[in-house]
């Protein structure tokens, strides 16, 4: 360990994504298949697909819609959780719906509410917010229960209405567990966010990804796959800097990352 | 005992119920045409005639199928990696990295390229779900094993554990209600990912019956499935919970 902390927190992962493309490469050129392109031709391609103003509104598009979704679900979901972590009754209230709606696939959703909003914008950020709130409902409800009673009472004591607790004890206390399931949110998101549009096949990136691959062009297929890929990468790292910020005081948090649909 | 837990299961029966009378209001008032959406009482009919029909049994079989061969397969390699990469350092340095990268990455994205190699069949889809489940099992595993006492290592050790033994003696036991809840989520999770994986490319399985009902604008057909795959989660969860409390029996609360 002679290299600086941060130095080793950069590389590491850098060296794990190369070490990743070079598996890729080598395999590639094992297999030798025409559906199979190397590591280097797909990287080759993405310049291409970027270049190409259409495909990249459409790349843009997704973000906007994915942006949008997630924005709502995050509005809504933290006060909903931070009201069931800290009220027996609003939690047994809304458990169990919580608990039905869980294991269903919310980009599956995607056909029916496609019926009743069309295929633009509007139904896809509703899956996007569908699909995000549930982790963040989750980890705002066990950060808020998970918040000391006495700082509550001496809040309580000094004179501070209920909603005013709610924002400056509650909140700040469950800070940390709510950016954890907003990490997972925004890694949900981007899920959601290929799935809703390649059964929509509309616009976005996930239309590019799967009509390319209807159409066999296995380039741009691999391609746009690093693009998503290099997407969720910088934006969890992003997320990451941001949360480090917001919650330098916490102690070291487990973060268990969930990456689900 | 019995009264206060009588009006939590009220309490949390009553939005369920709310949102089923509010489905039935917007189709009774006319407010949704049935094609849109089916009044409630329908696709509960349809689904039990369904389950009384042998194909859309198999379908269900089919899911089921590949949603355990990917969850156990994520659960294997998610408790082995993590475990190995608590307890050695070499491994961690190695692992640690690729997870960093792997974790946030959207499978779903991998779908095509899973295809390509494997082909439209199982293999495919069991490659996506055991992808998406691992990720969470391993890192609960991890954080369980790595926060493990020292002072249970170290008296396991005074009282002459053989060092190999640890692993199986004291680590794993004592984060085991971490991996526990790793596999809930990596269930949850498994759940969601076969259905996708059925949506866009399968020949069976629920997630076929929604697009297949899609495509023709069955929209009961469409609910089905989903109320079906809903079930079938909070089933599995509930199993999951069971042997949660069997296998924590002695833990303090969790």
């Amino acid at each position: 360990m002679t290299l600086p902390r941060r130095i080793v927190a950069w590389l590491s992962p850098l060296l794990a994504c190369l070490g990743l493309l070079a598996v890729w490469q080598v395999a590639a050129m094992l297999l030798a298949t025409e559906s199979v392109p190397t590591a280097w031709q797909a990287i080759r391609t993405v310049p291409e697909i970027l270049g190409d103003p259409e495909q990249l509104g459409n790349i843009l598009d997704s973000i906007r819609r994915m942006v949008i979704g997630l924005a709502l679900a995050v509005a809504v979901s933290i006060p909903l959780g931070l009201a069931m972590g800290r009220s027996a009754r609003v939690a047994a209230f809304f458990n169990p719906l919580l608990m039905m709606i869980y294991p269903v696939p919310k980009a599956a959703l995607m056909p029916i509410i496609m019926l009743w909003l069309g295929v633009g914008d509007a139904s896809k950020s509703l899956v996007i917010f569908l699909g995000v709130s549930l982790p963040v409902i989750y980890h705002s409800f066990q950060g808020a229960r998970a918040v000391e009673e006495k700082m509550l009472w001496s809040g309580a004591a000094m004179g501070l209405s209920g909603i005013a607790r709610m924002i400056r004890i509650v909140l700040p206390a469950a800070l940390p567990e709510i950016l954890t399931g907003c990490r997972t949110g925004l890694v949900l998101a981007l899920i959601t966010m290929v799935t809703s549009e390649m059964i929509a096949r509309q616009s976005g990136a996930g239309n590019i990804l799967f009509n390319a691959m209807d159409m066999a062009q296995y380039d741009t297929v691999f391609a746009m796959i690093i693009i998503i890929g290099a997407l969720g990468i910088a934006l969890d790292a992003a997320f990451d800097r941001l949360r480090r910020r917001l919650v330098r005081w916490a102690e070291p948090h487990q973060e268990i990352l969930l990456g689900a649909s | 005992m019995n009264a206060p837990r009588l009006t939590t299961v009220l309490m949390g029966a009553a939005p369920i119920l709310l949102v089923l009378l509010f489905w039935q209001g917007l189709c009774s008032f006319g407010y949704a045409p049935p094609a849109l959406l089916p009044p409630p009482g329908r696709v509960l009919l349809r689904l039990v005639e369904q389950l009384g029909d042998s194909g859309f049994r198999d379908d269900i079989v089919a899911t089921l199928w590949r949603l355990f061969a990917g969850f156990v397969i994520a659960v294997v390699l998610g408790v082995g990696i993590g475990l190995a990469a608590a307890v050695m350092p070499a491994v961690n340095a190695v692992v640690r990295p690729l997870v960093q990268v792997l974790a946030p990455l959207p499978k779903v994205a991998l779908y095509p390229a899973l295809i390509i190699l494997f082909g439209f069949d199982h293999a495919a889809k069991i490659t996506l779900v055991a992808a998406d489940a691992l990720f969470p099992i391993l890192l609960s595993t991890y954080y369980g094993a790595s926060m493990v006492e020292q002072k249970l290592v170290w008296s396991a050790r005074a009282a002459g554990t053989p060092r190999p033994q640890l692993l199986l003696k004291v680590i794993l036991p004592a984060a085991l209600p971490s991996i526990l809840t790793g596999c809930r989520i990596g269930l949850v999770i498994s759940c969601i990912v076969v259905f996708l994986a059925e949506m866009i490319s399968s020949t069976d399985g629920l997630g076929h019956l929604l697009v297949g009902a899609a495509r023709t604008f069955q929209t009961v057909d469409m609910f089905v499935p989903l109320i079906t795959i809903s079930l079938l989660g909070l089933i599995l969860n509930g199993l999951l919970y069971s042997l949660r409390k069997y296998l924590l029996r002695g833990f303090p609360e969790v």
